[in-house]
């Protein structure tokens, strides 16, 4: 129409241009960029990254008609491809049935695939086809609720540095298998698995990602871990099993990560970590590790505290502290505050720490010594800031009173009593 | 050479593809890694004489957006806000600077403007129709209007391609006089194309001229001859033995795609008009030396058929009345129209 009115301004970039500009675009309007003009009838079929999601649902009210459409429009899709697919996402809550999964599967399998990532369906687990485990050059995996069996043959995946298993069914021995066989893997997650025990080798790991129920975590051959992130949650018969475990679950967990430089520890992570520890020993220094977040810890238990001093006494380097009290409230009165002045070692200074957030503050004894204990012995320390559970609101201003009076090493420290927004 | 200036800074000297030269401060310069690398690997740039060429597809004005932008972004201390903020005023560009600018940041390598500028052109793109888009960036609507039907179909419910059907029914007649013109003029040359190409197949396997090689279009017969060789036995795709509707889609004879009959059925599912005889498929036909005909008809009838399938009921009234003889596709797609079912016309 109007071919005159104007030179065409774009069909003529190379096509590293043409295919950075749509992969910026939901990929419905990527195809849809084949009607524009005769030059651009192809150009979106080589695109290497094919990222499917809800953007590409077209609204309908019947769901078996969205679900299938969409269906045909990813098999559309890879069948009108041209060249190699370097990443595809899939994320949907309809759930494709096995057959197309598996057809699309094997089909990316075969176009160099690199960038895997399915999370489909919201209550059903899809059976992953033994081509996933075929593919050579992947780098980077997500699967969400599926169920894994690598095939006998399975070598490992030679390039993967990125694998993220969330809700996957998986035998706990494979599952250590494919991760030590995954020699440059560097980032690894691991969500909502059921009381595993797992031994983790993965010499150039560098992020570790857990949540879920785990019974035993070891890691022994992760010498590069820079990030640590752990949920633990905890069934009863995960707790027995706490109390009988043998060894020292700290030095099998943070024993051989030198290189930590952050360290993110929820819920049950420091009981978890507490079973088998001695008090008094700190075989292992960690000297890059500069954040330290602790959620739920209880200051009730004596072994917690202790992991949790040991924890940031082996840190010399230490610069911000985030931890934050277990409401679970025992009726206990004994405290053996004692402790803080004849078994702790009082010539520990925490050089480097210039930043401590508390929260969940209820103002037991020992939150309120281990406050007076931090800000003692952080002589550049900052920022204190304090912040009350919402069940306490009576002794808030005894408890503000207490802190503020305490002798602090650093003439910078600012306390801060602060109520937080629910 | 540049005078020592008492703050000593040095620059770096570039030369555009029109021919002019300018002198830029060294630091802007090297943020560029093509720049950076002709200067350390051959040490080009330090004088008028020795000017680094920068490539054809920097210009000088788009050069000076460019090294604003390195000017920019090169100060190390400056905050990820404020980098965002002079991003989002920086692109604030007519389309054609943006398309060159976009295009001189990849030649000289630059890759967080060539995100930024294709983030830009992308949002030109996303979530408006065609027009607009063609709109924005002059392209040439040189599709035929059945061509434009065939590429994948999500689905007919969306309101922007029932609009689009609309648009089209209403451009149909436009277009026919347009191509009736165009038509003698780009046959000749098209037919050139395919018959120099036709004449090699021909001359290759000896077969005998005018079947094979002919510009299939023409002749109904034939056409149906081939179609029934054609055929798969699953396909809905009818005979469109119709007219001067459109001409003939030769494009992707011309592109060099080999397009081939009907392929699968399980892509002719759900009857939507998808993209069969675009396919690049084409080993099965090869023996058949029947290619650029059949391609053509199967196109015209893909295409009618999809016309037919998208245009608006009342046009279709119209045409039926008009034109008689057609068969009407079977249609079942997903906003819930049913079969148009053929009143029994033709004998096939």
């Amino acid at each position: 129409m109007d071919t005159d009115s104007g030179r065409d301004l774009i069909s003529d970039l190379p096509q590293s241009i043409i295919e950075s500009i749509l992969i910026k675009v939901p990929l419905l309007d990527a195809v849809r960029t084949s009607i524009l003009s005769r030059k651009w009838r192809y150009k979106w079929a080589t695109i290497t990254q094919l990222v499917f999601n809800d953007t590409c649902l077209i609204p309908c009210n019947d769901k078996s008609i969205v679900s299938c459409n969409l269906v045909n429009f990813i098999t559309r899709c890879l069948f009108l491809h041209d060249g190699p697919i370097h990443k595809f996402e899939l994320n949907t809550s309809y759930s494709p049935t096995s057959p197309d999964l598996d057809q699309w599967l094997l089909f990316l399998s075969r176009k160099d695939i690199k960038e895997l990532i399915i999370d489909i369906g919201e209550d059903d687990w899809f059976r992953a086809p033994s081509c996933v485990f075929f593919c050579p050059k992947l780098t980077h995996l997500v699967l969400v609720r599926c169920e894994l069996n690598p095939p006998p043959n399975f070598k490992g995946f030679l390039y993967l540095k990125h694998l993220s298993l969330q809700q996957v069914i998986i035998p706990p021995h494979d599952i250590e298998v494919l991760i030590s066989s995954c020699p440059l893997l560097e980032s690894l997650t691991l969500s909502y698995f059921d009381s595993l025990e797992l031994t983790i080798r993965a010499p150039n790991l560098k992020y570790l990602n857990l949540e879920g129920e785990f019974k035993d975590i070891r890691l022994e051959n992760t010498p590069c871990l820079v990030g640590i992130s752990v949920a633990m949650y905890m069934t009863d018969d995960i707790a027995e099993h706490f109390e009988q475990s043998s060894g020292c679950n700290f030095d099998k967990f943070l024993g051989g990560v030198p290189c930590l430089e952050r360290l993110i520890g929820h819920i049950y992570f420091t009981k978890y970590l507490s079973i088998g520890n001695e008090q008094g020993s700190f075989p292992v220094i960690y000297q890059n590790l500069k954040f330290i977040e602790l959620y739920q810890v209880s200051f009730e238990d004596m072994k917690e505290l202790l992991v949790v001093l040991r924890m940031i006494v082996s840190s010399p380097n230490l610069e911000e502290l985030q931890i934050s009290s277990s409401s679970i409230t025992t009726t206990a009165d004994i405290y053996d505050l004692d402790f803080w002045e004849k078994d702790w070692p009082a010539d520990c200074t925490f050089s480097k720490l210039k930043i401590v957030h508390m929260t969940d503050f209820s103002g037991l004894p020992h939150e309120i010594a281990f406050i007076k204990f931090l800000l003692g012995h952080s002589p550049v320390l900052e920022q204190m800031i304090v912040a009350p559970t919402i069940y306490v609101t009576d002794k808030v201003v005894k408890m503000l009173i207490d802190l503020l009076t305490f002798r602090r090493a650093s003439p910078l420290a600012t306390v801060k009593f602060v109520q937080e927004p629910l | 050479m540049a005078v020592v200036k008492p703050e000593m800074k040095s620059y770096i000297w570039l030369q555009t593809a029109d021919g002019s030269i300018q002198q830029v401060e060294e630091e802007v310069a090297m943020y560029c890694p093509m720049i950076c690398r002709e200067v350390l690997q051959t040490g080009m740039g330090s004088s008028k004489n020795y000017a680094i060429s920068l490539p054809q597809r920097v210009n000088a004005a788009i050069l000076g957006l460019i090294l604003d932008y390195c000017r920019f972004h090169q100060v190390a201390g400056r905050s990820n806000k404020e980098r965002k903020i002079f991003d989002e005023k920086f692109i604030r560009l007519d389309t054609k600077k943006l398309c060159e600018l976009t295009s001189a940041a990849d030649s000289l390598q630059l890759r967080p403007l060539v995100d930024l500028t294709s983030r830009a052109l992308a949002r030109m793109i996303e979530g408006k129709t065609p027009e607009e888009i063609r709109e924005t960036f002059h392209l040439p609507d040189d599709l035929t209007e059945e061509e434009k039907l065939e590429p994948l179909r999500n689905m007919t419910d969306d309101p922007r391609i029932r609009l689009l059907n609309r648009l089209y029914a209403r451009k149909r007649k436009e277009l026919k006089e347009r191509e009736k013109l165009k038509n003698v003029e780009a046959e000749e040359e098209q037919h050139v194309d395919e018959r120099s190409v036709d004449d090699l197949l021909c001359f290759i396997n000896g077969a005998d001229e005018d079947s094979k090689c002919a510009r299939a279009p023409k002749s109904k017969k034939k056409n149906r001859r081939r179609k029934e060789q054609a055929k798969s036995s699953s396909t809905n795709n009818e005979t469109g033995n119709h007219n001067q509707e459109s001409n003939c889609p030769t494009s992707s004879c011309l592109n060099g795609d080999v397009p081939s009959p009907s392929k699968p059925s399980e892509l002719q599912d759900s009857a939507s008009v998808k993209f069969s005889s675009k396919l690049d498929f084409d080993d099965g036909d090869i023996d058949e030396e029947l290619d650029p005909a059949m391609k053509e008809e199967i196109d015209r009838e893909v295409e009618d058929f999809a016309r037919r399938l998208n245009s608006v009921w009342p046009e279709r009234i119209e045409e039926i009345l008009s034109l008689g003889q057609e068969r009407r596709p079977l249609s079942v797609n997903g906003n819930g129209s049913l079969k148009r079912c053929t009143a029994g016309l033709d004998g096939r």
